[in-house]
């Protein structure tokens, strides 16, 4: 046992509230923070957890290497930050044997998110009960509304299902009550938790905001044909067709309308709708089209952002992972706040206070993500926040969505 | 009319399964070797097709030119250095089966790593003849129609190959009897390892033209393996045209049953039939008892 892990072993049996100046004098100053995160890198989950995940993980490490690390006020010395990582193989239990091994053996400082919603929800206890504070940034689901009271030291990062369908039933009544649409909507998702949640969540804000749901149909995940699905949704004749979808089957349903020549006023898809290459196969073509989460590409931050982006991993950044990139200068602060590895302390801070990051002011109510961006839009070939509306930077909805040409 | 449209989809999505599946068929039913990697040549054929139209603006389809020749080369060595070792020592067809389950699985995972290291595990996606054409008052894509014209072609060519010349005649004897092809002279080793390296190539030309109208990333191979198995087991091993016919079975099943009863229940009827077919008749659909 090397003196360092000595000392953070007694620190943590102890307890450092109880003999602050004791131990002052007895802690050198770390000589590298490690971050530590197990993750799926291997596996059909493996795309989505490197281009969201993974590669935020390695450029936020890059940056803050490059600026000298971490400044700990107590030692008044910046650290740099080393990580660790493991390959959950997409596999839940993997995934908790990884964590456990991270914490227990590795005694890494801190602890990551792994990817996914359901590997969000499997680490959240493991964490809580070791009391590492980690802001999972991969998890949308019903479940996170009351599972804030039960583990404390775990944060949700990302827009859930009432916040992310919410803005787009109160635009449609909106432009319904404007005259514009009779505010029939047609719902598609596959047979998945996300879709069923975000399906249930926008058919209760429907019924809320007036709206008439024409049809609403679901497939398997992995589908190779939606033609028949979007033949039945334009059957219905909808002002607005949403699909509550994963990334194949956001290209394939965007693919598969274009060729029947389905033209929605309003078309949203959920995951995958944001990314780079969904731009990259369409051109311009997703111009109008609503997706699931996003960013602001004009924040403070953002074009220095994109740069090391783009220098580092040689690809246009995923405004999916921008979310994850803020999680992480979030979390810097609240060390720096802190001044040393306290996670106790630096989980009280994280709890209240609020950050500035490229994903605008982030501060957490009940460990819920106050104002994550939710809906995004493609508007003259660049995505676009625009909701929450009253967030600063959001864009106004463009409608009608243009035909496709 | 929609049901007509769903079941002209049916067929063209048919027509990819039997595509995909047609190289697997060959490797296995030939060469008889199951290939746990030939789905990574599908993925390789895919993304060579995205380099070409995105990176250097040329005709997805030339890509044909490079990645087919590629995989030739890449499954004929593995054939000659990695498998014939295992042919060499295994007593029987057995043992030869589960040591190259375990090599070619393996190799998988190679080729997905190689491929993840060097083009991250980003969703790919490109535009190619991605507008709908009427037939018969039904709309089709036409990258869909591509594929499926693309396998008929295909499966077309080998049948000719097998069927009339003389080294497809070599190569259905060894389909049927790998020993006695060599007591009449045929060079087994030679033939089997040229069918194996033609299967990988059209592991990529398949991988090539579905690559125009689905999604794909380094690690979509797995997939593309598992649903050519399905269908080589369906048609029977060594069955050609067989293949085709059960991809354009199983597509058409697929459609009418997921219009007709549920899109829920599209991959539930795939596997359903696979079964039933697997209790009926064991050996596949289109081999002679």
């Amino acid at each position: 046992m090397d003196r360092r892990t000595f000392v953070k072993g007694s620190a943590a049996l102890v307890g450092a509230a109880t003999l602050p100046t004791v131990h002052a004098q007895a802690q050198a100053a770390p000589t590298k923070l490690r971050f530590g995160y197990a993750i799926t890198l291997s596996g059909p989950l493996a795309p989505g957890a490197d281009s969201t995940t993974v590669s935020n993980y390695k450029l936020w490490n890059k940056v803050v290497n490059d600026a000298g690390g971490i400044m700990l006020k107590k030692f008044n010395k910046k650290v740099p930050v080393e990580m660790v990582a493991y390959d959950d193989q997409g596999k839940p239990d993997e995934l908790l044997k990884l964590v456990e091994r991270l914490i227990q053996q590795d005694k890494v400082d801190m602890v990551l998110s792994p990817y996914a919603t359901h590997m969000n929800l499997a680490a959240a206890p493991i964490v809580n009960k070791a009391e590492y504070p980690v802001i999972m940034t991969t998890a949308t689901t019903n479940k996170t509304y009351d599972l804030g009271p039960r583990w404390p030291y775990a944060f949700w990062n990302i827009s859930q299902p009432i916040e992310s369908t919410e803005p787009l039933a109160k635009a449609l009544a909106e432009l319904k009550k404007q005259g514009k649409i009779k505010g029939r909507c047609a719902t598609v998702h596959p047979a998945i938790e996300y879709g069923v949640e975000m399906n249930k969540a926008f058919l209760d804000e429907a019924k809320k905001a007036g709206l008439e749901v024409v049809t609403t149909k679901t497939y398997p995940f992995g589908s190779s044909d939606l033609q028949p699905v979007i033949r039945e949704v334009m059957a219905t004749n909808p002002d607005a067709f949403l699909a509550f979808s994963y990334p194949p089957d956001t290209f394939m349903l965007t693919e598969q309308a274009q060729i029947v020549g389905f033209n929605p006023q309003l078309m949203y898809v959920a995951i995958g709708g944001v990314f780079p290459s969904y731009k990259g196969k369409f051109g311009n073509k997703v111009n109008g089209i609503l997706a699931y989460g996003g960013a602001d590409p004009a924040a403070p931050g953002m074009a220095e952002y994109a740069k090391a982006h783009k220098a580092l991993l040689n690809r246009d950044y995923e405004a999916g992972g921008v979310q994850v990139y803020a999680a992480l200068q979030f979390t810097q602060q609240a060390i720096e706040q802190v001044g040393e590895i306290d996670r106790k302390k630096i989980r009280g801070v994280m709890g209240g206070s609020t950050f500035k990051t490229i994903w605008g002011d982030m501060r957490f109510v009940k460990q819920l993500n106050a104002n994550p961006w939710s809906v995004s839009q493609w508007q003259n070939g660049e995505l676009v926040a625009i909701a929450p509306t009253n967030k600063p930077g959001a864009k106004p909805l463009q409608f009608p969505k243009p035909a496709w040409s | 009319m929609i049901l007509f449209e769903v079941f002209l989809n049916g067929l063209l999505l048919g027509g990819t399964y039997g595509l995909i599946a047609l190289g697997l068929n060959l490797q296995y039913g030939v060469a008889r070797i199951l290939n746990l990697s030939y789905g990574e040549f599908f993925m390789g054929g895919a993304f060579t097709a995205f380099f070409t139209i995105m990176l250097w603006k040329f005709n997805p389809l030339l890509s044909l030119f490079i990645s087919m020749p590629i995989a030739f080369a890449i499954n004929w060595l593995i054939y000659q250095f990695l498998m014939i070792p295992l042919v060499r020592r295994a007593p029987d067809q057995d043992v030869l089966d589960a040591d190259v389950v375990l090599v070619t699985f393996g190799l998988f995972f190679v080729f997905q790593g190689l491929a993840l290291v060097n083009w991250s595990g980003d969703l790919r996606g490109y535009s190619f003849l991605s507008t709908g054409v009427p037939l018969f008052g039904a709309t089709v894509a036409l990258n869909r129609v591509l594929a499926f014209f693309g396998a008929c072609a295909i499966a077309f060519a080998l049948f000719l190959l097998l069927r009339y010349t003389r080294f497809g005649t070599a190569l259905r004897a060894i389909t049927i009897d790998p020993v006695a092809a060599s007591l009449v002279g045929v060079d087994v080793r030679k033939f089997s390892a040229l069918a194996f390296a033609g299967g990988g190539a059209l592991a990529a030309a398949s991988g090539m033209l579905v690559s125009t109208f689905i999604s794909f990333s380094s690690t979509i191979g797995v997939e593309y393996t598992l649903k050519a198995l399905i269908v080589v087991i369906m048609a029977g091993v060594g069955r050609v045209t067989g293949t085709l016919a059960a991809g354009l079975l199983l597509g058409v099943v697929e459609s009418l049953g997921g219009y007709l009863i549920d899109p829920g229940l599209t991959i539930a009827i795939n596997f359903g039939l696979f079964m039933l077919i697997l209790l009926l008749r064991p050996t596949g659909l289109f081999t002679r008892a």
